[in-house]
Parts: C-alpha cells; structure tokens; sequence
C-alpha cells in the first residue's frame, strides 16, 4: 500500500496521501497497538515514541512545507493523535486493559474527523463542486462510494469499540489482538470501497476478510464460535477464490485489471463476450457470498450466531457496506457494458435476497439468528440500488447501507447487554418483559426494530425510501412491490421482538448489568437513527453529490 | 433576523396546533416525574393544542376555497422534500375534531393505572401524527405521518388493550403498513413523472399539475385507494377493525373511531380523487358497490353480535360505508355531506364508545345479555345513551341525519341503485341500536350487578358534554359546518373535474354558489398551487 506507483504516463507520480488520510491513520493505529501490546512493561516508553512521532507529522503536515500550504485541521487531527497515544496509556497506567479500547477509539475517531475532512475539503475543489478522482495510478478511487463506505466503517467501528470492551471481559475472551484485528479489519472494509482495480480489490477484501475469520472464533472455547469461525473461513476462502479465478478471467478477456478500463473494452466490438460472462458469473458467485445474496447466503445465519454479538455487529455493519461498495463498483463500473447479461439475474436474485430473508426469519427465536435474517433481507433492498443504477442508485445504495449499518448496531448493542445478563442465548423469551426491567435498552431496541423495518421517521425508512426511490424511477416498480412485500413479512418478526417486551411480563426482576460504554453506544446509535430518519438532508446530500464514480 | 422577529410575533397556529402534543409527549417522557405531573402536562398541552386549532380556525377564511396559510420549511432539499403544512376547509373540521377529542379521551381514561405516563405520552405523540396527515401538503410529509400514526396505536392497544391484544394490534399494524407501503410506491412513481426534465418533488400542488395517463392512473389509484380502504375501512378489507375496536381500551377505541379512521376518507378526498381523476370515473361504481356492501354488511352483521362493542364497532363499518358512498358519489352535495359525516361518526361513535368504556368499567363485561333493566340504576347514561344512538341512527334534529340524509340523496343522484340499497343501511342502524339500547337497559333486572351500578360520575358526565352539545348544535343547525367545507369540497371537485357533472345534477339542495363555475374554479387551482410553494 505504501509503494508508489506512478500513472500511465509514467512521467508524474501521483499519489495523492490525502485520500488515502483515514486508513494511513487506523494503520498507524494498529501498529501502535501491536507495539503497546508487545511492550508489556515499557509500553509507557513506546507510547511516547509512537505519540512523539504522530506529533511530528502532525506538525509537519500543519506547517506549509515546499511551498504547498498546509492543512491546519489535518495536522490538528493528526497532533490530536498523538497526544492521545501518549496520554492515554500514561494516563491508564493503573488500568491497562483499558488501553486497547482507548487507543482504538481515539485512531477510530481521528480517521472519522478525517473523512469528514476528505468531504468538505478534499473531495471539492475552490467552487464548491464535486471532484471525483484516480490516484494511485488508477488503483486507488477517491468518490462517494469511498467516501461513503469509509463513513459507515467508521461509524461502525466505533459503536462495536464501545461494544466490546465489556462484553469480552464478562465472557472471558479479551484478548489484546481484538481491537487491532478490528481496526485491521476496518481498515480493509475501507480500501475494498476505494478499490479501483482487481488486485486492490483482492487484497482488500482478504485483508478484511482474514481479520474476520480470526474475530469469528475469538471465543475459542465456545464450540459455537469455532463452528462460525470454520464455516466462515471455509465458505469464505473458498468464495474468495472464486472471485479471484473470476478477476482472472475478466483480465483474460480484457487485458486489464483496472475497473474503468476494463468497462471500456467490454464495450468495444471483438471482446470475448463467452470468457467475460463466465468471469461475471464467477465474480457474482465470490461477492455474492460476501455480502450474503440469495443463493449464496445459508452462512449467514449459523455464522452470526456462533460469533462473539461485538464480532457479528461488525461484520453485519462494515462487511455489507465495503461488500456492496465493491458490487456498485464492478456491476456498474467494470461490467456495467454486460448489463443486459447480470441485470435480470440480479434482479431476480434481489427479489428472492428480500423474501428469503423475511420469510426465514419468521419461524426463528433467537435474536442473533432474526437478525442474520434480516441482513439477508436488507441486502436484498440494498441490491435494489444496484439494479437501479445510475447516480440515483449508487446514492441510494450508500446512504441505505449507512442507515441499515447504525440501526443493524443498536439492535446488536441491545442484544449484547441482554446476552450479558443471561450469559448465553438472546431468545424471544429472554427479553420478555424488558420494557419493565430495563426501559432503556426496550426503547432502543425498540427504535432499532422499527428502524430496521423501515417505519418512519427513522433513518432505515429515509434508506428505504432512497432505494425505493431509485426503483422506481429506473422502472422496477415491481421489484420494489416485492420489497413492500417482504417488509411487511418483516414488520411482523420484529414486532414480534417489540411484543416480547413490552406486551408481555418479565419473568425474573432481575435488570442486567450495562457498563457505561454499551449504554453510549446502544445510545448513540439509536440517536443516529432518530437523527438521520428526522433530518437526513446532511448526509443524504453527501451521498448524492458525489454520486458518479472517478473515472 | 427581522424575519425571525416577524416569525416569532406571528405564530403559525397550524404549526403550533401540530406540535403541542408531541412537545407534550417530549416533556412527559423527561420531566413527567409521576402520574400527576405527567396528567396536568397532558391536559394543558392538548388543551393548548385545541386553543391552538380554534386559533387557526379564527384565521381561516372561509370563503377562500384553496389549502391556506401554508407554511413551508426546508427538510429534504436533497430530494425535493419539504417539511410544508396547511389547511383547507376539509382539513380544518378535522383538526378541530381531532383536538377537541383528545384530551377528552386523555381526561376519560384517568384511572389507568398501568404504565399511565407512556399511555398518554401514546396518545398525545398519536395525536400530532393525525394532525400532520391532516396538515401536511407534501406528500413525503403525509406518507411519514401516515405511517408513523401505527406506531403509537399499536403500543396503544398491544399495551393497554384486552386479552386479545396482540392478535389484534399485530393485525391493525400490519394491514395498514401493507396498505401504506403500497401507496408509498405510488408516491414514488408520482414524484417520477413530477421528476421528468428536472429535479422532482413531492408537494402536492406539484402533482395535482401533472397530467397522468389513464394506464398509470388505474395502478396508482389502486395503490392510494387501498392504502386508505384499509384506514377506513372499506369491505372487505375491514376486518381488523372489529378486533382492533374490540382489544383496544376506552380511549383506544375512541381515537381509532372518531379519528383514525377519518385519516382514510381525508386521504380518498384529497389524494385519491383530485390527482387520479379519470381512473376515479372508471372505478367509482365499483367503490360505491363495495361502500353499499359494507353498509349492509357491516349493519347486518351488527344485528347480530352479543358483544355491545363489536356491535358498535361494525356499526362503524357501516357508517364509513355512507362516507365512502358519499365520496364516490362525486356531486358537491353528497361529497359535502360526507365529510360532515366524517364529524358527525367522530362525535356519535367516539360518545358511543365512551359510554360503553364507562359501564365497562363498572360491570367489567360487554356482553349485552349480561344487562337488561339497567335505566333504573343509572338513569343519566341510559338517557345519554338514547340520545347518542339517536345521533347515530340519524334522526333528524340531531347531527347523524344532517349528513346522512345529503350523502343518500347525492348518492340516488349519482347511482340510483347505490342510493336505495344504502337506504336500507340506515334502516338496519335503527334497529341494531335500538335493539340494543332495549336489551341492555330495559326490560326486567335479571342479574343484581344491575340493581347497584352506580350511574355517572360528574367528570364523566363533563367528558361527555363537549360531545352532546356539538351532536344537538350540528343537528340543529348546519350551516356553519357545511359553510367550512363547501368551498373546499368545490375545488377538489374542480380540480378533479368533476364539478360540470354536478353542475347538471344540481338541484335546491345545494346552498353555496354553483358548482362547476369555471372561473370560481380555475383561479382556486392556480391558488393552491402558488400557496403550496
């Protein structure tokens, strides 16, 4: 990632740092959390050099340097940083175990301020207008899906860092590798969304990939964590390869790895339209596991479950997002000239994504399982941007994936307190009477639910509304009927969630213990929801103004 | 910062009359530390709510049949949303109804004990989303509004309802969001055509311009037609009503009655008829065919429950069933009538049902062979009762016949058989209603329960009032009521182009202006639409 290539004219190398800024930071914050974890005793030691040495850059980048001025916020941000390398593993030096989450949070929200900047400074140029572009010899795209799928990362990897710290220590399994994996993790979900190339792409989704397949099994004596942990790796490595041989094929048939290029000579005459279907079939095959389309989605539900809650949190939020940045990018990018070839299918496989998910979670109890489901079924709708295409859909397609990323979390948030005080299974029965015991965690859960149902004002009705918009407005009104449809079949399994706790009685007095941090969190992003569903103008506006992908 | 001034020293009564309540539940919820609290907060901010609502009727002008004092707030520049109110005649008398009820149901209910806080946090946040179906003039608005109202009614009749009350509150939310969703569809599709060269929008004024093709307007009126049958409900999709009536408590039922249900017939008057026009002409004797089954139906099956109410509930269907009629009917003086009868169900059936919670609450059974001579023991609510029925059943002096009386002869206007077979529906009222009257509070005491019911207390009696002098005042006197929506009513019939219809059907009946005047009814359209921006 740190080699610098130069464009094809191979005079200038370009290689703009500053679109890359959110994952050089978390990268920088795993080594620093590697490093303090190795330290042991002289962490005090290496924090300071870690911290002394972000301050540098951090002023370096602030001060104008060969004549370019330099940026005051960024190197704020970064300064910001290091301060907080160094103060927070002084300062909790009588609590180490607290550094992990610290260290975490603080690199997670330095990458989130800087995305933030990347939106509002970078992204646009003098006038205001929106300004897509390549960099790293075209490996790298710097645009609103990039933008987007940081965004939701980010915002993810934060609630699942106020998640876990608790919850891993009451079920025994802290280990320090879990918030550098995460981070990792992160990191990989964010560079899928800016991959503008096969091999970018490759390595991305394994980077993130590889960081699951450890997190899954985090609770190694839980045999239903190994069991996730097993499917997961084999079904993923295997559809990995799939999609790798299904690159390998696209560059057969194109000659070229990069995603525009290879649009552009899909669409000339004498391409061998034969060698290309197959590498698209093979590529749907490999990233319809990812993001769990019908027919590639029995995983799911045994995964999620068997998964520490934090660890499924975050693959339902993050992974879906950095999966369908990359469908947007290779359906409507590289194979958007094949679309007569993918589109009735993809429609198809949408439709039957959404009833699968709604029909399949009807019958079951266990919370984890109902809301694996329920990914299934949303993936199903985010396809529904997909195949809708064209700016409106890409906007739509990243705006619902935010909105279903903060709802998907504060229903996980609630389910882990829950699971908490049961010590084991979440299950219909387990929350009943929760509106009594715990008011606070049944609202939240609540406004997730009818978040995730899509009932207004929340903000999974405002995604709703965008793919249903996009639908729509490109002809597929029948496909979104069938989205209708499946939200009801959906409205009834989570009312039935909302029914167990207020309609019915507790069982035992007994309210469970809810550490600070999952109370900010499970909070937070239930405000999120309430905010983005009342007000979405301000993000929905980011998603559609930098709608067009960088050519 | 003049501009702020100006706003603050003039407030938008509409706008206030919307968010009282939900201020009211906000402060409930945070500062409403016990029950008594939580209750004068209730009180004071629906009553202000009310003040509000009558405020807004003082600045209404009459005469001006266009929506008015539209207010409109950025919300979604993105894509074309705005956050825009106002009323219209229409929308006016049902904003009164709305906030006259509610604190009245909020003063009934005051011995729930369970939980009393989120019950009327519940209502008052149900209540700000009628008002917003009622207010909204943007379609995006009206479909959150429209929606969100399942929310609160479900916890309603899930938390404080009857033994039954899942079923019956899964069923009410999931029929209505089925309905709902579809219509959001044909919203969308609505803001697609608005969308063509240009950015879309969802105002309403907007889509009243478009000029949609007969094809498309059969789809997108199934799918708002739908959304609201099952609001009011049009059989035979009406059958969550009886179990959502039944479950919900006393002030449950009276809300869904007297006031959610009107969100249907409010949504066919307004969005259903003018925007889709033609398609409305094709299947108008269809709908009027379903109304008259469900007038029949739901008056026959009436007759025949022992629960007082179920009866009452399916009376509903019946009475809807006039409104709808009306509706269909598509002359100025039946779609006049039916939205004065919209007030008129509202006030009988919302008294109606607070009798029955009354006794139910003394006699904890609603079983009508469980009473019987019942008029010695509480003599106030038998004669309340009476009265009420009455009301219900129509008889002319009271409110039920100033309304029901207009819609049958509008309807006979339009489609004579649809008339007469309806006919029979206020024929059969008569006798449910009274049947049961007989049966539960004359005739010999069998059971001495009945011999020591206490009659009504004096805050019961006050709760009734506002509901008793308005069914003698509108049955006396009319035209105050007719005047509000008339103009209202001509417009959306201009608009939808159905006033010349009217025009060579009209007869004395009729007291405002002549309908179908082209030059009362184009400049109103253009009104709505420079008003609505």
């Amino acid at each position: 990632m740190l080699a610098t290539t130069t464009d094809a004219t191979g005079a200038v190398p370009s290689f703009a740092w500053s679109t890359f800024a959110p994952e050089l930071v978390l990268s920088a914050t795993v080594m620093v959390l590697l490093l303090l974890l190795v330290a042991n005793r002289f962490r005090a030691a290496v924090a300071t050099l870690c911290g002394a040495i972000t301050v540098v850059v951090g002023v370096l980048l602030a001060l104008p340097v060969n004549g370019a001025d330099g940026d005051v916020f960024l190197g704020a941000v970064v300064i910001a940083l290091g301060v907080a390398f160094v103060g927070l593993p002084v300062g909790l030096g009588g609590v180490p175990r607290l550094i992990g989450p610290w260290v975490a949070g603080a690199g997670t929200l330095a990458a989130l301020a800087l995305t933030g900047w990347q939106i509002t400074a970078v992204l646009v140029d003098e006038i205001g207008a929106t300004v897509p572009v390549l960099t790293a010899g075209g490996s790298v795209a710097f645009d609103g899906i990039a933008v987007m799928t940081r965004l939701t990362v980010l915002v993810s990897t934060l609630l699942v860092i106020l998640f876990s710290h608790g919850y891993l220590r009451e079920r025994n399994i802290a280990r320090g590798e879990f918030e550098p994996l995460v981070l990792l993790s992160a990191t990989g979900m964010m560079l899928l969304g800016a991959a503008n190339d096969a091999i970018t792409l490759f390595v991305a989704l394994e980077i993130l990939s590889i960081s699951l397949y450890i997190l899954a099994g985090l609770a190694r004596r839980d045999r239903r964590s190994q069991e996730a942990a097993i499917k997961y790796f084999v079904m993923g490595a295997v559809a990995s390869a799939i999609l790798l041989y299904g690159l390998a094929l696209a560059y057969v048939a194109t000659g070229t790895l990069d995603l525009g290029e290879m649009a552009l000579r899909l669409s000339l005459a004498g391409t061998n339209i034969g060698v290309a279907g197959l590498a698209l079939a093979l590529v749907t095959v490999g990233i319809g596991f990812k993001i769990a389309m019908a027919p590639f989605q029995l995983w799911t539900p045994d995964v999620y479950q068997g998964a520490p809650t934090n660890v499924t949190a975050f693959m339902a939020a993050g992974t879906k997002a950095a999966g369908f940045a990359i469908v947007l990018r290779l359906y409507l990018l590289a194979f958007q000239p094949l679309d007569d070839l993918w589109l009735p299918i993809i429609t198809v496989l949408a439709a039957a994504t959404m009833l699968y998910g709604a029909l399949g979670a009807v019958v079951q109890v266990d919370l984890k399982r109902i809301l694996a489901y329920s990914s299934i079924a949303h993936a199903g709708y985010a396809l529904i941007g997909v195949v809708a295409g064209g700016d409106q859909g890409v906007s739509a397609t990243t705006w619902y994936l935010l909105t279903y990323a903060v709802s998907t979390l504060a229903a996980f948030g609630v389910v882990i307190a829950a699971e908490r005080k049961r010590r084991g299974e979440v299950t219909l029965s387990t929350l009943r009477g929760l509106g009594r015991s715990q008011p606070v965690l049944a609202w939240a859960l609540t406004i997730a639910l009818l978040s995730l149902a899509g009932i207004p004002p929340t903000a999974g009705f405002a995604g709703k509304l965008e793919v249903f918009r996009a639908g729509v407005a490109s002809g597929f009104e029948w496909l979104v009927v069938i989205g209708v449809l499946s939200s009801v079949i959906a409205a009834f399994f989570y009312l039935r969630i909302i029914g167990a706790m207020f309609l019915e009685e507790p069982e035992t007095d007994e309210a469970p213990l809810v550490p600070d941090d999952l109370n900010i969190g499970i909070s937070l992003a239930a405000a999120a929801i309430v905010f983005l569903g009342i007000q979405p103008q301000l993000v929905l506006d980011i998603a559609t103004r930098t709608a067009q992908f960088a050519q | 910062m003049e501009d702020l001034l100006e706003r603050l020293l003039s407030p938008s009564w509409a706008m206030l009359t919307l968010l009282l309540p939900l201020l009211g539940a906000a402060l409930i919820g945070f500062i409403g530390e016990d029950e008594k609290s939580s209750r004068t907060i209730a009180m004071v901010t629906s009553v202000l709510a009310f003040l509000s609502a009558v405020m807004l009727s003082v600045q209404f002008d009459v005469s001006e049949p266009s929506i008015q004092l539209v207010q409109s707030l950025t919300w979604i520049p993105a894509i074309g949303a705005t956050f825009s109110i106002g009323v219209d005649g229409i929308s006016l008398v049902l904003v009164l109804l709305t906030t006259l009820i509610t604190p009245l149901v909020l003063w009934s209910s005051w011995d729930v004990t369970d939980r009393p806080r989120g019950y009327l946090a519940a209502f008052l946040a149900l209540e700000t989303t009628v008002l917003g179906v009622f207010l909204a003039t943007d379609l995006l608005a009206f479909y959150v509004f429209f929606e969100a109202s399942l929310v609160p009614m479900y916890i309603i009749i899930g938390i404080w309802g009857g033994a039954n009350r899942r079923y019956a509150a899964v069923k009410f939310f999931l029929y209505t969001l089925l309905g709902g969703l579809l219509m959001l569809v044909a919203i969308l599709s609505l803001y697609n055509l608005t969308a063509q060269g240009g950015a879309g929008s969802f105002s309403y004024a907007a889509m009243l311009n478009l000029d949609i093709p007969l094809e498309t307007q059969r789809w997108l009126f199934a799918a708002f037609f739908l959304a609201f049958a099952v609001k009011v409900p049009i059989f035979p999709v009406h059958t969550w009503l009886p179990d959502a009536h039944t479950e919900a408590p006393t002030g449950g039922s009276v809300f869904l009655a007297a006031i959610l249900l009107k969100m249907g017939t409010f949504g066919l008057l307004r969005y259903a008829l003018p925007l889709f026009p033609d398609a409305t002409v094709e299947f108008a004797p269809w709908v009027l065919g379903l109304a008259v089954i469900g007038v029949l139906y739901g008056a026959i099956v009436a007759l025949m429950q022992s629960d007082i109410k179920k009866l009452i509930a399916y009376s509903s269907v019946s009475h809807m069933g006039f409104v709808v009629l009306g509706t269909f009917a598509l002359n100025e003086v039946a779609v006049s009538a039916a939205v004065v009868q919209m007030v008129n169900h509202g006030l009988s059936t919302g008294a109606l049902f607070l009798l029955i919670g009354f006794l139910y609450e003394r006699r904890h059974t609603r079983q009508i062979e469980d009473f019987g001579g019942l008029a010695k023991s509480v003599p106030v609510m038998a004669g309340l009762w009476l009265l009420v029925s009455m009301s219900s059943l129509a008889l002319p002096g009271l409110n039920g016949f100033v309304g029901e009386f207009p819609i049958l002869l509008g309807t006979y206007q339009a489609a004579n058989w649809a008339g007469i077979l309806a006919a029979f529906g206020a024929v059969l009222a008569a006798l449910y209603l009274l049947w049961a009257y007989q049966r539960m509070f004359h005739g010999p005491i069998t059971d001495d329960a009945n011999r020591d019911t206490p009659d009504l207390t004096r805050r019961e009696i006050a709760v009734l009032t506002p509901l008793l002098v308005l069914i003698v005042a509108i049955g006396v006197y009319p035209a105050p009521l007719f005047d509000t929506v008339e103009p209202s009513v001509q417009r959306v019939l201009t608009e939808a182009g159905f006033a010349e219809v009217t025009a060579a059907a009209d007869d004395s009946v009729a007291p405002v202006g002549a309908p179908g005047d082209a030059p009362d009814g184009a400049p109103s359209t253009a009104d709505t639409t420079t008003s609505g921006e």
